[in-house]
């Protein structure tokens, strides 16, 4: 048992870990991502049919939140996610130091074009984002679910994405997690040994599509609001 | 003193299994009261160390490089000789003999030379089993190409980096020594001197590259795996700190120096482009597979090869040597191409050089099959010239290759010194005048891993009663302070003259009169350059810096004092063998069609020189008997 | 060519360095860099200065000896040269070249450029090799392999051990270099016995050494003299979680 204790605190381990919350994460963000597009339906979609009581976008909304806050299993990959989100963060904390105490003196010429500038800067892209979650929480979940202080989650968002400042906010969160993803949906493929070539090949415009598809729709979503 | 190369008595065939058979042994119990060290961590040293270390003995190794991985038998690109007969083409072990003892013009032991080709096979197995990806079939058995001056398949390859995969074998297996504790090693160390106690080797003084610090090391036997001395030549494919010093001071301590003269020139490295080139890049010989040597027609000739029609070209080796064309030998085909230059067909800026075509194998074969072969031969030529050989024919030209010549051997591997050895390129035992290609990384593996190892134990038996060998004993005491004087030496002169420039003078003069083509009026001239060279050395080289500390000039300087010292060696040794034969070529001795005349009468030997002090030596001869082959003329009209 | 150095100077590995400038003025476009360094070490001979120390010794691109980083690149502007390999040719006149030595923390400066890589060979010394001893093998073609597969050892095998992607990578791991060794010995046959302690040894070595971990920006293969591939450390990883299952 020492000897796989003693695995866990390897370097490769450490990535396997960032790897596996990282990939949840998106899971969690393809399905969030989803249900936000509601917001964006036109209203000459509703009503839609098959949903009885769906007679426009604001019911529809609020009764997909309803959904989201009263189905008991969803809790628990919420549960799931926020600790997987804490232990991404502590993890690269502790990789990033480690990353720091292997440099030594800098360099004072340095040529970085052998690289994206997004991929060696996971952790600024990363603390960005952060802060946005942060605040994204403290606008929506905090109010609506945790303290309970906000009945009507459509009012809520149309109301905060008009604001100027959201919106700027939001682009730079959602521009973050983009190129975040971009490095992420790959590295953590690699982190995780997935080496085939057929495979890596494929994966890495996969990672890149679908990074820039969640910027897109991500996006989208206020810029619509705030200009509707 | 007479030589004696004990060889085994019985047929040539039985010889090592007999020898094995009646050689002493040194108890597993009591081989970790035994030290060894090796000097050098090639395929040769690094082999020795990784056998013995496996074996219990405890093995100290020393190299100046900061790794064994970097050894210069890294750079072997062709590949490695063994009479396996996969291709079914009729190989066996005694035509794989015949064909070194030819491709040696008749100079080198029958009974050593044997022995390697026996041994070849062992050490594919070996080299696969530590993981060596050599080339294969698609059936996924092993694959064999052919070299030039032998009429088989048998050389095995990794590609173009052969020398570097087996050496990584080699590296590896001695790294796993280390971590079990049973080999240590010194990297950045440089031998500086060998301490001789009753007349044995028992330790050696060594420079400790970074710190300067001079340490004292003792052992029951010394192994010298140093390589060869091409970097004498300045210009050479050698790696730039390859060197000559560790074999030279054993040779001073009292081994014997055999066929110093003995260089092989290979004939396909890159020209030089100036006076500032440090190196000659090697392209393999492999190259001449399917490209075809000329020059031009017309002396002096301006136009670019590609505008040269061919009724323009001379393909010179085509036409002096229709039966093998361009894959004669390497001496033969270096000989021929500084014949053309000398006439002045060279070309290039210098006229240092001829072309290497591939345009008539590009046409038949494609550009794809030639980029398979080849395609890291010419991303190297591109990467160092520029220029795209898939368009236009690459400049080559012949560059100090090889040392044949090295410490004297006996069939033990043992130099007249008792209890010191030198395997691989250090010694002089088995190519003879002139090494076939992909016998180089044979010979040194086989040295290492499977000769010594055996050999050593029939003298290291009688050393289990010895007991440690102090340091502190005045032998050590004489020798540190003859190094450090030495050292001081050095430092004192405070000349101007920078140590590099006096290399390249020394090259110049080696290259010009102790290389392809000797005669009596050059070497007597090249003896007396080189005494002026030493002269001016040891009066005006710049060395400054400090001798307690890293100092790279100063460890260059030290090599270079040594060169000058052997490079009249080889002067006198070329100038004594009065016969041309392999790589020796005396323009007074050769046939009516200016082919190489050897005097099987007077120079069936080889020249063993006895260092006499302030450089002068007595010769004796090991005289050489063939019982296995019939004597005749090279020839591959 | 006129050509300006800025080259880093350090007594030692606990003295602090600097940046020295010099300047050459007969560079020609054939020499190789080195070759340009040798030129400098000359003019500092002929002074009676203490040369520029840097590491060098095949200058063929393969005995891995030479390190450098110049202008911010490891081994050079060209990607997967040595430096040895780059020649003059890639500069201009008037140029200004910064010179560094490889810098990583596992990588301590012994003096100017030169570098002390001996923790490359610890790596390796923790189970980089097949433990075959001299005389046990079996015939060699009792196992065939596939060209293919040998082919591909092969490409993980060449690597020549220079630390180059140690020196570009921002978390100077030695990642690209381990997974050269594991993906050589793990896809081979001959490598399959020891596959297991192999790995675990070798990335705990890795670490231990002080090399941080890899996040995969792709820099070292960039630079990397044998164009070692970035799966190889896919190929690593699992390798590792192979290990790990087993190990349960």
């Amino acid at each position: 048992m020492a000897f796989i204790q003693g695995l866990f605190k390897t370097s490769v381990a450490r990535k396997n870990i960032m790897a596996v919350t990282g990939l949840f994460t998106v899971f969690f963000l393809i399905i969030h991502l989803v249900g936000n597009l509601i917001l964006i339906i036109p209203d000459s979609f509703f009503p839609i049919e098959f949903w009885s009581n769906v007679a426009n976008q604001h019911d529809m909304y609020n009764a997909y939140s309803h959904f989201l806050v009263h189905f008991w299993p969803i809790s628990v990959v919420a549960w799931i996610l926020y600790i997987g989100l804490a232990i991404h963060v502590i993890d690269a904390l502790l990789i990033t130091v480690k990353n720091w105490k292997a440099h030594g003196e800098k360099y004072v010429k340095i040529d970085n074009s052998t690289s994206n500038w997004y991929s060696r800067n996971m952790g600024i892209l990363g603390t960005i984002i952060g802060i946005f979650i942060v605040i994204h929480m403290g606008q929506f979940w905090l109010k609506y679910k945790v303290l309970g202080t906000e009945h009507d989650l459509y009012e809520l968002v149309v109301g905060t994405f008009k604001q100027t400042w959201v919106l700027v906010l939001y682009l730079i969160g959602i521009i973050s997690l983009g190129f975040h993803l971009a490095h992420g949906i790959l590295s953590a493929h690699r982190s995780l040994g997935i080496y085939p070539k057929s495979i890596m090949n494929v994966m890495k415009y996969i990672g890149l599509c679908l990074a820039i598809l969640m910027a897109v729709l991500y996006g989208i979503i206020p810029l619509i609001i705030y200009f509707q | 003193m007479a030589l004696n190369a004990k060889e085994p008595k019985g047929a040539l065939k039985d010889k090592w299994r007999l020898y094995n058979e009646h050689k002493d042994l040194v108890n597993p119990a009591n081989r970790k009261k035994i030290d060894v060290i090796v000097v050098g961590a090639g395929l040769s040293g690094g082999g020795a160390s990784a056998s013995l270390a496996e074996l219990g003995y405890n093995v100290k190794t020393f190299f100046f490089q900061d790794s064994g991985r970097r050894s210069h038998s890294v750079a072997a690109q062709g590949g490695v000789n063994a009479a396996k007969n996969y291709q079914n083409d009729g190989d066996t072990i005694y035509k794989m003999f015949y064909d070194t003892i030819k491709g040696g013009d008749y100079r080198s032991r029958e009974s050593n030379v044997y022995r390697m080709a026996q041994l070849s096979v062992d050490l594919i197995d070996h080299m696969t089993a530590q993981g060596v990806p050599f080339g294969r079939e698609y059936s996924g058995y092993l694959s064999n190409r052919s070299f030039g001056g032998v009429l088989v398949s048998r050389t095995f390859y990794a590609r173009g980096q052969t020398g570097q995969q087996l050496l990584m074998a080699t590296y590896q297996a001695m790294m796993k020594q280390v971590k079990k504790g049973t080999l240590t090693q010194y990297n950045r160390h440089e031998i500086l001197d060998f301490v001789l106690v009753d007349g044995k080797a028992r330790g050696v003084i060594v420079r400790d590259l970074v710190t300067g610090k001079i340490e004292r090391h003792s052992a029951h036997a010394v192994v010298l795996g140093t390589g060869g001395f091409g970097k004498i030549y300045y210009l050479s494919t050698l790696a730039m700190n390859s060197n000559v010093s560790a074999t030279w001071r054993a040779h001073k301590k009292g081994a014997f120096f055999a066929n110093p003269s003995w260089t092989q020139i290979h004939p396909t490295a890159l020209p030089q482009a100036g006076d500032h080139q440090s190196k000659l890049t090697l392209m393999s010989e492999s190259l001449r597979n399917d490209g075809r040597i000329w020059v031009p027609l017309k002396k002096d000739d301006d136009r670019l090869p590609n505008d040269i029609p061919s009724e323009d070209r001379d393909y010179y080796l085509e036409r002096r040597y229709p039966a093998f064309g361009n894959l004669v030998p390497r001496d033969v085909a270096s000989r021929a191409a500084k014949e053309r230059m000398d006439a002045g067909h060279g070309v290039g800026k210098l006229k240092n050089a001829v072309y290497l075509d591939f345009r008539t194998a590009i046409g038949k074969l494609g550009v794809a099959t030639i980029k398979e072969r080849y395609g890291n031969l010419f991303t190297m030529y591109k990467k160092i010239t520029g220029i795209d050989a898939y368009k236009e024919p690459m400049k080559i030209s012949p560059a100090a290759h090889f040392s044949m010549g090295g410490l004297w051997v006996d069939y033990e591997l043992g130099t007249t010194i008792p209890g010191l050895y030198a395997v691989g390129e250090a010694n002089f035992a088995d190519h003879g005048a002139n090494r076939l290609g992909a016998n180089s990384l044979l010979q040194a593996s086989v040295d290492g891993n499977f000769v010594l190892p055996n050999t050593i134990s029939n003298f290291l038996a009688n050393e289990i009663r010895t007991g440690p060998i102090p340091t502190d004993t005045p032998e050590f005491d004489e020798v540190e302070k003859a190094v450090k004087d030495k050292l001081e030496k050095l430092l004192s002169i405070k000349g101007k003259t920078p140590v590099d420039r006096i290399h390249r003078a020394l090259g110049k003069i080696m290259f010009k009169e102790v290389a392809m083509s000797r005669n009596e009026k050059g070497l007597i001239w090249a003896i007396k350059e080189i005494k002026k060279l030493r002269k001016q050395f040891w009066n005006d080289a710049a060395i400054y810096g400090e001798a307690n500390g890293m100092n790279s000039e100063l460890e260059k300087a030290g090599r270079l004092a040594d060169y000058l010292e052997i490079a009249e060696l080889m002067a006198k040794d070329a100038l004594s063998r009065n016969e041309s034969c392999g790589a020796h070529y005396r323009e007074e001795f050769v046939s009516e069609d200016g082919e190489a005349k050897r005097n099987d009468k007077e120079f069936m030997y080889s020249a063993a020189w006895e260092w006499l002090g302030k450089p002068d030596w007595k010769l004796h001869k090991e005289h050489l008997e063939f019982h296995d082959i019939e004597v005749k003329t090279r020839s591959y009209k | 060519m006129k050509i300006t150095l800025k080259i880093w100077r350090q007594d030692g590995p606990k003295s602090k360095g600097k940046l020295e400038t010099f300047q050459l003025n007969e560079v020609e476009q054939d020499m190789s860099f080195l070759e340009m360094l040798d030129m400098l070490n000359e003019s500092l001979a002929v002074k009676g200065e203490r040369s520029v120390e840097f590491d060098h010794d095949c200058r063929e691109g393969i005995c891995g000896q030479c390190s450098l980083v110049i202008n911010g690149q490891a081994h050079g502007p060209e990607s997967h040269y040595t430096t040895c390999q780059t020649h003059m040719r890639s500069f201009k006149d008037g140029d200004t070249i910064f010179i560094e030595p490889f810098r990583a923390k596992a990588f301590p400066v012994i003096r100017d450029l030169k570098v002390n890589r001996d923790s490359f060979d610890t790596i390796i010394q923790a189970g980089g090799y097949i433990s075959a001893l001299t005389g046990n093998a079996p015939e060699a073609n009792n196992i065939p392999i596939h060209h293919n597969i040998s082919e591909s050892a092969f490409d993980s095998a060449a690597c020549i051990g220079c630390g180059a992607c140690v020196a570009t990578c921002k978390n100077s791991s030695a990642a690209l270099f381990v997974s050269a060794k594991i993906s050589h010995l793990a896809k081979l046959p001959q490598g399959q016995v020891e596959r297991k302690e192999r790995i675990e040894y070798m990335i705990t070595a890795h670490d231990e050494e002080g090399f941080g971990s890899c996040t995969h920006t792709g820099a070292c293969a960039m630079v990397c003299p044998q164009e070692v591939q970035l799966l190889d450390i896919a190929r690593m990883n699992y390798e590792f979680n192979r290990a790990l299952c087993k190990a349960t």
